[in-house]
């Protein structure tokens, strides 16, 4: 048997050589994650694998194959669509009508200041509300949110982090003045405050007193909602920032460790609350690597849970929420993002997903319309209702493939992992920043393949539409919006035991100093009608708010184009200006409003430096007058604004308007990046704005358009 | 000159082309430096220049975010001068002080700028000094110059600020030994950072370290004393004893002309580079326009003359020049 195995190999291998004209040993690819990728497996690549057994079942150790041994032939994933945008009112609406199209659970998506603690009325805000997702304020807007939407029935995910308390809370009080007890609540709150901290950036806190808050979480959950999921640990926005797949992996259940930790240091039994831990993942383009991902994180979270000494068996068990990937929609040919996001669905149906989010076609520029959402949920559908794909349970498994892949990926992940346990887990790995720049530097490395064409996105670097599509997108009047939001905080700060209200705050104070469960406290003033920003300033009185230093990775962008003619031709470009100028061109690049998406900032700062330009960082959340201080104080040539969540319509013109406060006669050029709408251009355009940058730019190509943009001004100047 | 007028008036965005104007490369822009800088000479103001230096990762920015809030709420003006390192590979740089400055960076009564190195490694770079002296005119109480790394200590002591700032993490004092020399002799404070959480006994170990490595140092009789202090960033604690400090060393230098004697060094120093720089361009010019070094090369390489023959005639000729 085994020399007929190894004739036949060697009769292949000189057949695929004759083929290919290539040697075998050159022909394996590798993958971002550093995995090599051959043409061919055999039985031989899945006999003494580390983590995987080829004899397990569904449902059974270490659930490999799944959760549970029916999978979807019982039952299918649950679809459940994040939304959320604007006032409550119109979310609410919104999600009625998804309702009534076939979705199955809902997903709030809570636009930024809700997220960092504000009220909509704080000046700090000014250009967030209402959003990227839903403007929530108080205790009556999330009576409305979930206006006819029986809370005793729907599953509610809600993606919060940083003010995690007042919402919480706020989803409590609004089940109970719906007469639901908080014990019948379902659903799912993110709560994963160590994801934020290495890249979304939405806290609030320092790191120790947010894992407090993670923890109390966990506890009184764990004793007063049953069905509700305590937190939802997070690798999605990892690999949105850039990470690759082990590097995902690896975080996101080392993050699981030191929340099982947190909550064991409340004195809890493990099996009390880790059935209750849920996970939410990513899954990109890379089709066979995101299934054996899930594979990978169900058997590895085994593992770990055995060693914690869990017991329940349902606290073995990884269960997860997956979302196709945002980061790789692209901007150019839209419609070509239907297509990815089918293909990502199905990576994720493969590797056994819980409940699924498929992105929208137009979300690399807006927010969804009603005709992009029915899309996005259609494509689940006909997956669940067409295609087959639920008849069996784990239909790769005994794949040669797959089962190394998924061997692999774990070994790798396994390797990360046992490296952040050796700095003394994850919260101490995220104070000294160590997963922030790795991310960043696979950030990097993954734009680089893109710009130099040796990763081929259609549409983009290549097989570009000559006639780009024009695609009708959301617009939210964020000023209505924001009106509208004031209005109602005024109402009910005039109408609330203000006494009440005052006392229930200064006891959630007491309990922050004396180190008591502070769920239970803000449930009584949010029950008060404390506003979300009153409850996260009176926690922030003790804890202070957390300002992230920001490291930088250099030199791995230009790494990928030494010889590239294209980036030699800028740094040539840059080294002319040098000489003509007596300096470098100088280019502040900055975020502002309370969007704290900083990968794009990031990759752009560090490949322009490795272009030879001086890059001057700005620091998260600058309003437009500091920006404008810090530009002008540094006699930059040029700002780039990175924008992702729809604020830059308010603090664009706003910033244009400072520098001219400072320096009438400024020179500075503006040029603006990320998420932005076709529509909006013109009004950008009218407001000075020298160049925009859509996803999916050429980073090399945007250089040298801005220093030939900083060129031309310098000449008319002169 | 305009220029100098609204330099004076504190003007923002003059400032800023003021620096920019004098940290140039370009040979103009040189000549126009020099004019500008001789006419801020004759306005001075009465800044006080304090420089920080320390390794990487013990907190300068941060501790300089935090003394900084605690200045600009007694109403001082500060103005920073911040050098990062341009990369030598590609010659950019990442200029990130700012992520770290948050709260002063806002400050209206503070002037904040970021200077990439260039050529001088990782330390003070052309026009620094420059740069206090518009700073200075402009009417900033408080200049303080961060560089990274204790390498350019000596540099900056000698020849930028009346006081110099070491800035060190807890259980540096092991490390002390390797750096004593230099450090105990240029610096005038000791900095000990993140005296705080579990730190706290390290620290204080740490500054104890310090003061008896600063007791050898041999101090001559009116120098005032150099300190080490113990501080907090990220809590701001033991700020008003930094303040105290420099204010103290300040008086006392004054009052027995230390404090002249030393800026009138630097100024000697300074004429003195000054003058070296110009006779170099002017040689580079010379060599530039004179054929003679590789005719002589040639004839050392075919063993017609000796080096140091060549070398001689050559020295001879650009002086004749």
């Amino acid at each position: 048997m085994k020399t007929k195995n190894s004739e036949n190999y060697t009769k292949w291998q000189k057949s695929f050589e004759q083929e290919t004209k290539i040697d075998l040993k050159e022909a394996s690819s590798e993958t971002d994650e550093g995995i090599e990728i051959k043409p061919v497996y055999t039985k031989a690549d899945i006999e003494n694998l580390s983590f995987v057994d080829n004899d397990s079942l569904p449902g059974q150790f270490p659930y490999t194959r799944g959760p549970k041994a029916s999978m979807y032939t019982n039952r299918p994933w649950t679809i459940r669509q994040y939304a959320g945008f604007s006032t409550a009112e119109e979310s609410n609406d919104f999600y009625k009508k998804n309702l009534k199209s076939g979705q199955k659970g809902l997903s709030v998506a809570f636009d930024l200041p809700t997220h960092r603690g504000y009220d909509s009325d704080d000046d700090l805000v000014m250009g967030d509300v209402g959003k990227a997702g839903v403007a929530i304020d108080t205790v009556e807007d999330m009576k409305i949110l979930f206006n006819d939407i029986p809370l005793d029935q729907m599953s509610v995910s809600m993606t919060m982090n940083g003010a995690v308390l007042p919402v919480l809370s706020s989803f409590i009080v609004a089940g109970e003045e719906q007469n639901v007890n908080k014990n019948l609540l379902s659903g799912t709150i993110q709560n994963d405050i160590l994801k934020e901290f290495m890249v979304r950036n939405t806290y609030i806190y320092p790191p120790d007193p947010s894992m407090k808050i993670v923890a109390d979480i966990i506890e009184f959950t764990s004793k007063e909602m049953p069905k509700f999921n305590s937190i939802s640990i997070s690798g999605y926005h990892m690999q949105e920032a850039g990470a690759d797949n082990v590097l995902e992996l690896a975080y996101t259940l080392a993050d699981g460790m030191e929340y099982v930790r947190a909550a064991l240091s409340k004195g809890l039994d493990i099996d009390d609350f880790a059935p209750r831990l849920s996970f939410f993942f990513a899954i990109g383009t890379d089709f066979f690597m995101e299934i054996a991902k899930l594979r990978a994180a169900r058997t590895l979270w085994y593992k770990i849970m055995k060693d914690f000494g869990a017991k329940n068996e349902k606290s073995l068990i990884l269960r997860t929420h997956c979302q196709t990937s945002g980061v790789s929609l692209t901007e150019k040919d839209p419609y070509n993002n239907i297509i990815r996001t089918s293909y990502e669905a199905l990576s994720a149906i493969l590797g056994g997903t819980q409940s699924l989010h498929t992105n929208s076609f137009d979300e690399a520029i807006a927010l969804p319309t009603d005709e992009s959402a029915r899309i996005a949920r259609n494509t689940q559908l006909i997956l669940q209702n067409e295609t087959g794909v639920t008849n069996t349970v784990d239909p790769l498994a005994g794949s040669y493939f797959i089962e190394s892949l998924t061997d692999e990926l774990s070994k790798k992940a396994w390797e990360v992992i046992e490296e952040i346990e050796s700095l003394g887990g994850m919260t101490k790995a995220v104070k000294a920043g160590v997963p922030k720049l790795k991310i960043e530097e696979s950030a990097t490395k993954k734009q680089a393949k893109v710009d130099s064409g040796s990763r081929v996105v259609v549409g983009v670097n290549k097989f570009k539409n000559p006639k780009e599509p024009k695609v009708d997108v959301r617009v939210i009047d964020n000023n209505r919006v924001r009106d509208d939001q004031i209005k109602k905080i005024n109402d009910i700060k005039a109408s609330r035991d203000q006494k009440a209200v005052d006392e229930s705050l200064a006891k959630l104070v007491t309990a922050a100093k004396e180190d008591s469960n502070l769920l239970a406290r803000s449930i009584d003033a949010i029950k008060n009608r404390a506003t979300v920003g009153e409850v996260s300033k009176a926690l922030e009185q003790v804890y202070g708010r957390h300002f992230a230093t920001s490291l930088s990775v250099s030199g791995v962008y230009g790494k990928h184009f030494e010889g590239d003619e294209d980036f030699m031709n800028v740094t040539k470009k840059v080294n002319i200006f040098e000489e003509e100028n007596g300096r470098r061109p100088r280019v502040l690049v900055v975020k502002m409003g309370q969007d704290g998406h900083d990968r794009g900032a990031k990759i752009v700062a560090t490949s322009f430096a490795d272009m030879g330009f001086d890059v001057d960082m700005g620091p998260l959340f600058q309003s437009p007058k500091d920006v404008a201080k810090d530009a002008i104080e540094n006699d930059v040539h040029a700002i780039g604004v990175s924008t992702l969540a729809a604020g830059h319509k308010t603090l664009v013109p706003e910033l244009m308007k400072s520098l001219k406060e400072i320096d009438p006669k400024s020179k500075i050029i503006v040029f603006v990046g990320g998420v932005i709408p076709e529509q909006d251009y013109d009004f950008l355009y009218k407001n000075n704005i020298s160049a925009i940058f859509g996803p999916g730019s050429n980073i090399i190509e945007s250089a040298e358009k801005v220093i030939d943009l900083i060129s031309d001004k310098i000449h008319k100047n002169n | 000159m305009q220029l100098v007028e609204k330099i004076i008036k504190g003007e923002r965005a003059a400032i800023a082309k003021a620096i920019t104007l004098v940290e140039s490369s370009r040979e103009n822009d040189k000549n126009e430096s020099r004019k500008l800088i001789s006419e801020l000479l004759n306005k001075p103001g009465k800044s006080i220049r304090v420089g920080f230096s320390g390794p990487p990762g013990v907190g300068k920015s941060t501790f300089i975010e935090s003394f900084g809030r605690y200045l600009v709420e007694k109403n001082y003006k500060l103005g920073i001068l911040a050098i990062d390192p341009s990369s030598q590979i590609t010659g950019g740089s990442i200029l990130g002080d700012k992520t770290r400055m948050i709260e002063i960076s806002k400050n209206p009564n503070t002037f904040i700028r970021s200077t990439p190195s260039r050529g001088s490694l990782g330390g003070i770079s052309a026009g620094t000094r420059e740069a206090s002296i518009i700073l200075d005119a402009a009417g900033y109480d408080f200049i303080f110059i961060e560089t990274v790394g204790v390498g350019q200590s000596e540099t900056m002591a000698t020849n930028l600020v009346d006081i110099f700032s070491l800035i060190v993490g807890p259980g540096s004092g092991d490390e002390l030994q390797g750096i004593k020399k230099g450090i105990t002799e240029y610096a005038d404070i000791f900095i000990v950072n993140k005296n705080d959480g579990d730190l706290k006994s390290e620290a204080s170990k740490t500054a104890s370290d310090y003061k008896s490595a600063i007791s050898y140092y041999k101090k001559s009789n009116d120098t005032a004393d150099k300190e080490v202090l113990l501080v907090s960033a990220i809590e701001q604690t033991g700020m008003e004893k930094v303040i105290e400090t420099i204010q103290n060393i300040v008086s006392q230098n004054k009052k027995n002309k230390n404090f002249d004697e030393r800026r009138a060094k630097q100024l000697t120093y300074w004429i003195e580079e000054e003058v070296r720089e110009i006779i170099q361009f002017n040689i580079q010019n010379k060599i530039k326009a004179d054929g003679s070094i590789s005719q002589l090369s040639q004839k050392v390489m075919d063993g017609k003359i000796q080096m140091f023959e060549a070398i001689e005639a050559i020295t001879q000729n650009l002086q004749n020049k």
